[in-house]
């Protein structure tokens, strides 16, 4: 006997599909429900029903909230800069044309290096007393010491210094897809822009940005999203610190899950983020990428 | 949005241009368009051209910088690695930070728990993803359209939010610090991303294909498995490589899930730092023998590697 159609599809997608519920959706109902309650650490241990004491909690805490504004900052910070680099970047390959390959592709090799390593490596490249960049600057003459910047220990800076990593491993992803939207631009609609005597910054925003609009939106995005997730370079160069003023919301997440031992307190920030993050998404979806839609 | 769909449609010269190795690099545009692009943003002038190759050329070396830096220090004696002020090159070439890295215990061990937690969760991406991929591109329906609507958020979950409920769910079927529970983990992350990657390969496949075999007596199931799959075999290879280097990279679910038995190699370099003191000499010759391989990978395959990225990007 032949199947209909639509259940030979709703077939092909069922493993699929039970395996996203089994282990995203049903973690995170678990994640969800733990966070009314007050949990022991020590398996086996007390759990109580404290209704929405934990949110309470979590909004009240100095931690979390500035948790909150280090994620928007940090991932403004990331998001920007790579942005320009690799538009910037994009522009370049594109003007230089065909010749310009094979250093596209050595361009992406920092996409395939694992986060944890990136963030070692810049850390070892930004530590006190032996790190390059201090030396470097110091011997050009901009620093009196090669200490006067402490990039990874001075709250008020550590925040841009653990964003370089990520901006190093992703402005390739960047630049790959802005170049090739750019590659989608009509040349004899810049031909056209040129005989009507447009220069070059009146090209770039009035003609080349507003035709990519919509690849600038997904990449920024699809970048936004990872950047507001972002651990393990922090975690590898600074651990949060100091004084927490690298602490972003994965990280307060996960030490107060580990470190302090607090599930259920953990649990509520963890489904205020992912609902936070949700909401971006949605709109995000809505508005940009309206998938499975007919052309 | 028109530009958008534009680009999508280029996906699909895109998928084609993947599934032929022999066809220009996948992001290429087709050859018309390349000859029209030339006259638009491509210089012409002489004195522009060198400015330009000036200016890439300072960009290719602080970009590669970095990672150099990391491989020369992994060839410094223990000592020259925290030298103040520090040396870009060695002072004196030594292999000894490899030998106390890979002799270290459980190193090697965790090398072999990397590629068997990468090579088990590529393969179950790509059971599940596959057919399922058909199963929304080819059928339109309207469970196929929530299903990858549904595939997408789950891209927005932070892995930290899941982590900690997943390792429980894993020890209380007995699966705690085990590669299959760790590989299981990594594929939430894969699984979406290769069910977008393949619907837009699947996309790229003319219909007439499979509805010849169809005529020809083949079940819908066969002419997926004969027909189809041989055609998008290039877009699996692509979208095998994104599901292996996404656990081969990944640490935050490695941190949470894994303890000694189990635990891959990211986890054992974090770990470099707070059980040995800082032992930046070891860490970095790690660091460079586990990212060599994938950095060539990436090198043999860049044509593959860029269609995928930019399908990923923007498909999802």
């Amino acid at each position: 006997m032949r199947i209909s159609d639509r259940r030979f599809a709703l077939y092909l997608m069922a493993p699929a599909a039970l395996f996203l519920a089994v282990f995203v959706a049903f973690p995170l109902f678990r994640l969800i429900t733990d966070s009314f309650f007050k949990i022991s650490p020590i398996a086996g241990g007390p759990r109580d029903f404290v209704g929405l004491d934990n949110y309470i909690n979590a909004f009240a805490s100095e931690a979390f909230t500035g948790a909150g504004w280090r994620t928007l900052a940090y991932t403004l910070i990331v998001v920007t800069l790579e942005f320009a680099l690799g538009l910037g970047m994009a522009l370049l390959f594109t003007m230089l044309g065909r010749s310009s390959q094979i250093w596209r592709t050595v361009f992406m090799y920092p996409l395939m290096i694992a986060p944890i390593v990136a963030g070692l490596l810049w850390k070892f490249l930004m530590i006190d007393n032996f790190g390059l960049i201090g030396t470097v600057l110091h011997q050009a003459g901009i620093l009196d010491n090669p200490n006067q910047i402490g990039w990874l220990s001075d709250p008020d800076i550590v925040l841009y210094s653990v964003a370089i990593p990520d901006i190093w491993l992703t402005t390739s992803f960047m630049c790959l897809v802005l170049f090739a939207g750019l590659q989608n631009i009509p040349g004899d609609l810049i031909e056209a822009a040129r005989l009507d005597g447009a220069r070059a910054p009146a090209l770039l925003f009035r003609i080349i940005l507003p035709l990519l609009r919509p690849v600038i939106a997904v990449a920024l995005v699809v970048r936004g999203i990872d950047a507001a997730r972002a651990f393990d370079t922090i975690l590898i160069q600074t651990n949060g610190g100091p004084q927490s003023a690298s602490e972003t919301m994965s990280l307060l997440i996960y030490r107060t899950m580990i470190r302090f031992g607090d599930p259920g307190l953990a649990s509520a920030m963890g489904t205020i983020y992912l609902l936070a993050m949700l909401a971006v998404a949605f709109v995000a979806v809505a508005t940009i990428w309206r998938p499975g839609k007919d052309n | 949005m028109r530009v958008a769909e534009r680009i999508k449609h280029d996906g699909g010269t895109a998928a084609k241009a993947a599934k032929a190795p022999s066809a220009p690099a996948a992001v290429v545009p087709p050859r018309k368009r390349r000859g029209v692009n030339r006259e638009g943003l491509e210089a012409g002038r002489r004195s522009t051209r060198t400015l330009l190759w000036v200016l890439l050329a300072a960009a290719m070396v602080l970009y590669g910088f970095p990672f150099l830096y990391l491989l020369f220090t992994s060839f410094k004696t223990p000592i020259d690695t925290i030298a103040v002020p520090p040396t870009i090159l060695p002072r004196e070439w030594t292999l000894e930070n490899y030998t106390s890295a890979l002799g270290r215990n459980g190193v090697l061990a965790s090398f072999i728990n990397s590629i068997q937690t990468a090579v088990i969760s590529t393969v179950l991406s790509l059971v599940l993803a596959v057919p399922a991929a058909y199963g929304i591109t080819r059928y339109k329906t309207l469970s196929g359209r929530i299903f990858i609507m549904a595939a997408l958020v789950t891209r927005m979950v932070p892995p930290v939010a899941i982590g900690i409920p997943l390792a429980s769910m894993m020890g209380s079927v007995g699966l705690s610090d085990t590669p299959i529970a760790l590989s299981i983990a990594h594929t939430t992350i894969s699984l979406p991303l290769s069910i977008w990657l393949m619907s837009s390969f699947f996309e790229a496949v003319p219909k007439d294909l499979e509805e010849a075999a169809t005529v020809d007596g083949c079940s819908r199931l066969g002419a997926l498995w004969r027909v189809v799959i041989p055609v998008v075999s290039g877009g699996i290879a692509v979208t095998a490589i994104f599901a292996f280097l996404a656990s081969w990279n990944e640490f935050l679910f490695a941190l949470l899930m894994t303890a000694i038995r189990s635990q891959t190699t990211p986890v054992v370099i974090a770990n470099f730092q707070t059980q040995f003191g800082l032992d930046w000499g070891s860490m970095t010759a790690l660091a460079a023998v586990y990212s060599i391989p994938v950095i060539l990978l990436t090198l043999l395959l860049q044509r593959k590697i860029v269609a995928g990225m930019t399908l990923g990007a923007v498909k999802g």
